[in-house]
C-alpha cells in the first residue's frame, strides 16, 4: 500500500537526544516538518512545496538607508530606476509571507502605484493565467523557478523583456529570448553535522552517496518536496533514468530517513539526529541565522545533478496593460535593495554582480553547477514521480 | 403511505401526478448549470488522442490510484456506518447519560476541516511526532504507522461520519417508535426488531449520508496527501503541477475518471436506499428508552473514544501552535484580522442561501413527481461534489474569463462565480436534506390545504413550506459549515485582495508560522461550532 517509512531505521539515540532538546527547537522542528506537509495540504493544491519557513521578520521600514541600506554592496538603487506609477497586477508563487514585504516597500516608493499581489502556488498561476486567455488581469508573474517560467514563455503568454533588463543578470539565469530573468538564486546542497563529519567524508559526486558507508542510517531527504524532485529530474537528465533508479533505491538501501520538508532536515543535522541531508542552500542558513553555533555546515557536488542552481524569477505577462511599466517592476526585483533583501531575509543568492550572498557560502562563480542544463526543463516532474513511485517512494 | 421501488430508472407510477412543466424546467435548469462545468473536464479530456488515453489509463500508476480510491471510499463509507449508526442509536433511543452532550460532541468533528485534522493526526501521532517525543523517556521508539492507507482511512472516518450521524438521528427521532414495541410484543428479540423494523426505516437516511461521506472521501485532497496515499486528487495534483502537457492531460483524463466513479457510487446508493418511507403523518412518537445496563460503560466508552480522537487532537495540536507561535518572530502581513473571519462567514452564507434555494425545487420535485426526469436531476445535481475543487476551480476561471469580458477583468463576476463554485460543490447537502424533510411531511396534509380553496403554490408555502422548513435549514446550514472550511476553489475564484480564514490559514502554514495559522483555524472551528449548534438545536430534521 504505502511505501516504506524510512524513519524506522533511526538510532535510538538520536530520539531520546531530540526529546531532550528544548521546546522552542522542538517547536521549530514539528514546525518544519509541519510545514512540509502544509506544501501538499489540501489546502494547499496550491502550493508549490516551494516557499516554506522563514525564520526571519523582513524590516522593511529599514530598507535603503537602514539594517539592510547598510549592506548593500553593489548594484543599481531604486532611486535611479524609472519611477512606476498606475496599477500592476502582480501574479506571485512566491509566498507572502517571503516576498509580501518587499512588494508593499516597493508600492510605499510611489504615490502613484497600486500594486495588486496574488499569492498562489507557481504551477497554479501559470494554468490560471493560460485558462484566462487574453483576458487575464495579470501584469507580472513572479516564479518560484524557471520551470513554470519556461512553461508560459513556451506557450507564447509572455512579453519579452528589454536587454538592458536581462543583461543585469549572467546569461544562465534568463531565458536566451528575454522572455523571463532571474531574481534570485538556489542551490541544492549537502547539509552536514561537522561533529560527526568532515567535508572530506562526502563524496563530491552526488552518484557516490548510495555506497558511503559512513553515511549508514544517518541521511535526511524529503522525497514529496519540489526542489527535491526538481534535483531528481536533474538527474534523470544528465545520468538517465536507470542510473536514477538505481541511486534512488540505493539511497533507500543505505537507510535515507525520509523528512516532509528541507528546513527540517536542516535542523534535524543541526541536532545530530542525523549526519547529511539533501536541501537547497538557504535552509541552512535560516538554522545558522537562528543558532550561530550549531555544528552545521554546507557541502557541494561538482558539476552534476546534485550541485544544480535553480532561480526564482519573473516575466511580464502578454496580457500586461503597460508592458513597459510591467518590466520596469522587474527591473526593481534586481535593484540593490531587492538584491540585498533576497540575500539577506530570504537567505538566496543574489544574482546581479556585486551583491554577495550572505553567511559562510561561496560566491555564484565558485558554485559547480552541471554545465548545459536548461533549467526550465526541471519541472517536468512527471517522470521523475513515476520513478520515485517505482521503487517505492510514495509521492 | 406511497413506498414503492427505487429502481435505478424508476417509472412515473409511483408519482403523485404528472410532472408540472414549470418546476421540472426549473429545476433541469439548475441540475444542467451544476454539471455546466463538467463540459470543459470533458472537452480538455477529449483533446488527448485515443491511445494515448487508453496508455495513460492502463499504467500502472493509473490503475493503483483507481484502486486506491475505490478502496479508501469503500473503507471509509463502511467504516462510518459502522461507527456513526450505532453511536445515532446510543444518543436517540437508549437511557446513555449525557445524551445532549454526546449529540453534540459526536457531531463536533464535522465542523474540523479534514486536512487540519489530518495536519494534527501526522504531528501528534507521526515518526516524529508530538506523541513519540512524550513516550520517548519510556523506552517507546515508535509508533504504529500513521502514513499510508490506515492514517487516510481514520482520518477521513473520523471527520465524515458526523454525515451518516446526524442523518440517522433525524431518521431515528421521527420514526414512528411504536412499531418497535409492536414488534417487540410478537416475541421478536430486540435485535430482531431493530433488523425488521428500525433498520428498513433508517435506510434511506444512513444511505443518504453514507452517499455525502463517499463523495466527500473521493474528492478530498489534503487528507490523502498528508497521509501520502495516492488517490485521484493527489496524482491529479502532482500532475498538474509537472507543468508538462502531458501532465494536464492526465490531469484532465484523471478527473474524468474521478467523475465516472462518481456515477457508480450514486447509482449503487440509488439501489441500496431502498424504498423510502414517508412519514406517518407527522406524528411520530417516542417508544419506550432502551436500557443498556451495563452495557452503558462500553458505550461510553465509544462515544468517549471517538469524539475524543477527532476533537482533543486538533485542538491540542492547535493551542500547542497558538502558545508556542506567540514567541515567534512572523511576517507582519500574516497577523490576523477579523476581517478574514466576516470575509469567510459572508460568501459562506450566501452560498447556503443560494444553495437552499436551488435545492428546494429540486428535493420537491424528487419526492413529490418521481419519474425519471426527476431521478435524473437529483442525482445530477450530486456530480459537482465529487469533483475537486481545483478543478471546478480551473473550469470556472476558464469560463468566467472568456465569457465574462470587462466584467471579469473589473473582477465584478468573481463574486459571483465563487459562490456558484460552492453551489456546484455543495448542492447535494442541500437537495439531501431537503429530500428528507418532504419525506417526513405527508403530502395529504397540501391536499387538504387544496380542498380548503388554497391554490398550489399557497399550500405549499402555508403548509408543506413550514414543515420542511427544519430540512430546508439544516441543509443551508451542512453548506454554510462546508463552505467555511472550502480551500482551492476560493483561492482561484476570490478576488485579489479578498481573504478569508482558510486563505489565511494556507499563507501562514505554506510559510511555517504555524502560530499565525492557529488563530483563523480556531476562530473558524468556533464559528462552524456555532453554526453547528444552532443544527443541533432545531435537531435537523425534527418536524416537531
Amino acid at each position: 500500500m504505502d511505501s516504506r517509512d524510512t524513519s524506522d531505521a533511526s538510532p535510538a539515540g538520536s530520539r531520546n537526544r531530540r526529546a531532550s532538546g528544548t521546546s522552542r527547537r522542538r517547536f521549530l522542528q514539528s514546525a518544519g516538518t509541519l510545514a512540509g506537509v502544509a506544501s501538499l495540504a489540501g489546502c494547499t493544491q496550491f502550493m508549490s512545496g516551494e516557499e516554506t519557513n522563514t525564520t526571519e521578520t523582513p524590516e522593511f521600514g529599514q530598507i535603503g538607508s537602514g539594517r539592510l541600506g547598510d549592506q548593500i554592496q553593489g548594484g543599481t538603487s531604486m532611486k535611479d530606476m524609472p519611477d512606476l506609477s498606475g496599477e500592476i497586477t502582480i501574479y506571485s508563487g512566491r509566498g507572502e509571507a517571503l516576498v509580501g514585504e518587499l512588494i508593499a516597500y516597493i508600492e510605499s516608493l510611489y504615490p502613484e502605484l497600486d500594486i495588486q499581489p496574488r499569492y498562489e502556488g507557481s504551477s497554479q498561476l501559470v494554468q490560471k493565467i493560460l485558462n484566462e486567455g487574453q483576458n487575464s488581469p495579470a501584469d507580472v508573474f513572479f516564479s518560484v523557478n524557471a520551470g513554470s517560467l519556461g512553461f508560459l514563455a513556451d506557450e507564447n503568454r509572455t512579453e519579452p523583456l528589454p536587454s538592458e533588463i536581462t543583461d543585469m543578470v549572467r546569461t544562465e539565469f534568463h531565458d536566451p529570448d528575454g522572455n523571463w530573468v532571474g531574481t534570485s538564486g538556489r542551490a541544492r546542497t549537502i547539509p552536514y553535522n561537522t561533529d560527526s563529519l568532515s567535508e572530506s567524508d562526502l563524496p563530491t559526486d552526488i552518484m557516490a552517496f548510495p555506497d558511503q558507508e559512513q553515511l549508514r542510517d544517518s541521511m535526511g531527504w524529503a522525497p514529496s518536496y519540489g526542489s527535491f524532485q526538481a534535483f531528481v529530474t536533474a538527474m534523470r537528465i544528465l545520468n538517465g533514468e536507470e542510473a536514477t533508479k538505481q541511486w534512488l533505491e540505493g539511497m533507500l538501501d543505505l537507510g535515507v530517513e525520509e523528512y516532509t520538508d528541507e528546513f527540517a532536515i536542516a535542523l534535524a543535522v543541526a541536532d545530530g539526529e542525523i549526519d547529511a541531508g539533501f536541501t537547497n542552500h538557504y535552509y541552512i542558513q535560516r538554522v545558522l541565522a537562528d543558532r550561530e553555533d550549531a555544528p552545521l555546515a554546507t557541502a557541494f557536488t561538482e558539476g552534476d545533478a546534485g550541485a544544480i542552481f535553480n532561480v526564482a524569477g519573473a516575466c511580464v505577462v502578454d496580457t500586461a496593460a503597460d508592458p513597459e511599466m510591467a518590466a520596469n517592476f522587474v527591473r526593481h526585483l534586481l535593484s540593490a535593495e531587492a538584491q540585498a533583501y533576497f540575500a539577506t531575509t530570504t537567505y538566496e543568492y543574489p544574482l546581479i554582480p556585486d551583491v554577495e550572498p550572505v553567511g559562510n557560502l561561496p560566491t555564484i562563480d565558485e558554485l559547480n553547477p552541471p554545465a548545459n542544463l536548461d533549467l526550465t526543463q526541471l519541472s517536468d516532474i512527471r517522470p521523475t514521480l513515476d520513478l520515485m513511485r517505482e521503487v517505492g517512494i510514495s509521492v | 403511505m406511497a413506498p414503492e421501488t427505487d429502481s435505478l430508472f424508476p417509472s412515473s407510477q409511483g408519482g403523485e401526478s404528472s410532472l408540472p412543466l414549470g418546476l421540472t424546467l426549473l429545476s433541469g435548469a439548475i441540475a444542467a448549470a451544476v454539471v455546466f462545468p463538467l463540459v470543459w473536464i470533458l472537452a480538455n479530456a477529449l483533446e488527448v488522442g485515443g491511445t494515448t488515453a487508453f496508455n495513460l489509463l492502463t499504467r500502472e500508476t493509473t490503475v493503483r490510484v483507481f484502486v486506491n480510491s475505490t478502496l479508501l471510499v469503500a473503507v471509509v463509507t463502511a467504516a462510518t456506518i459502522a461507527f456513526a449508526v450505532p453511536l445515532a442509536y446510543l444518543t436517540v433511543r437508549t437511557d446513555l447519560p449525557f445524551k445532549r452532550f454526546w449529540t453534540v460532541a459526536l457531531s463536533m468533528p464535522l465542523v474540523v476541516p479534514s486536512y487540519i485534522g489530518a495536519f494534527a493526526f501526522v504531528s501528534a501521532f507521526g515518526p516524529r511526532g508530538e506523541l513519540q517525543s512524550l513516550l520517548a523517556p519510556l523506552g517507546i521508539e515508535q509508533l504504529p504507522e500513521i502514513y499510508g492507507f490506515t492514517g487516510a482511512a481514520l482520518v477521513m472516518t473520523l471527520y465524515t461520519y458526523p454525515y451518516v450521524f446526524i442523518s440517522t438521528r433525524a431518521s431515528l427521532k421521527t420514526m414512528d417508535a411504536r412499531l418497535v414495541d409492536a414488534a417487540r410484543t410478537l416475541k421478536h428479540s430486540r435485535w430482531e426488531a431493530f433488523r425488521r423494523v428500525t433498520i428498513p426505516q433508517i435506510r434511506p437516511a444512513v444511505t443518504a449520508g453514507a452517499l455525502l461521506v463517499a463523495l466527500y472521501t473521493l474528492s478530498d485532497f489534503g487528507t490523502p496527501a498528508i497521509m501520502r496515499f495516492d488517490v485521484f486528487t493527489k496524482v491529479i495534483y502532482a500532475e498538474q503541477n509537472s507543468l508538462s502537457t502531458f501532465g494536464q492531460d492526465l490531469a484532465a483524463l484523471l478527473s474524468l475518471q474521478l467523475v465516472i466513479v462518481t456515477f457508480v457510487i450514486l447509482a449503487i446508493e440509488s439501489r441500496v436506499r431502498g424504498s423510502d418511507t414517508i412519514s406517518t403523518q407527522g406524528t411520530s412518537t417516542r417508544g419506550a428508552e432502551v436500557r443498556l445496563g451495563a452495557w452503558k460503560w462500553p458505550a461510553l466508552a465509544l462515544c468517549l473514544g471517538v469524539a475524543g480522537l477527532a476533537l482533543i487532537v486538533p485542538v491540542g495540536i492547535l493551542t500547542a501552535w497558538l502558545i508556542r507561535g506567540g514567541s515567534e518572530s512572523a511576517a507582519a502581513s500574516l497577523a490576523f484580522q477579523w476581517e478574514y473571519a466576516f470575509n469567510s462567514v459572508g460568501v459562506s452564507a450566501v452560498a447556503a442561501l443560494v444553495a437552499g434555494l436551488a435545492g428546494l425545487p429540486i428535493a420537491y420535485l424528487a419526492v413529490r413527481h418521481r419519474s425519471r426526469a426527476s431521478w435524473l436531476i437529483e442525482r445530477a445535481s450530486y456530480v459537482g461534489y465529487a469533483v475537486p475543487g481545483v478543478v471546478m476551480g480551473l473550469a470556472l476561471v476558464y469560463f468566467g474569463a472568456r465569457y465574462g469580458g470587462r466584467l471579469y477583468q473589473q473582477e465584478l463576476i468573481l463574486f459571483p462565480l465563487l459562490i456558484f463554485a460552492y453551489v456546484v460543490r455543495f448542492l447535494p447537502q442541500a437537495v439531501g436534506s431537503t429530500r428528507a424533510g418532504f419525506l417526513q411531511v405527508s403530502p395529504t396534509l397540501s391536499d387538504a390545504a387544496r380542498t380548503l380553496g388554497r391554490s398550489p403554490v399557497a399550500a405549499f408555502r402555508e403548509v408543506t413550506l413550514p414543515l420542511v422548513a427544519p430540512g430546508l435549514l439544516g441543509g443551508a446550514l451542512l453548506v454554510f459549515l462546508t463552505t467555511m472550511k472550502e480551500l482551492p476553489a476560493t483561492l482561484l475564484l476570490r478576488p485579489t485582495g479578498f481573504k478569508t480564514l482558510v486563505t489565511h490559514i494556507w499563507s501562514a502554514q505554506a510559510s511555517g508560522h504555524f502560530g499565525h495559522a492557529a488563530i483563523p483555524a480556531l476562530v473558524l472551528v468556533v464559528v462552524s461550532a456555532l453554526s453547528m449548534l444552532v443544527m443541533l438545536a432545531m435537531e435537523g430534521y425534527d418536524v416537531k
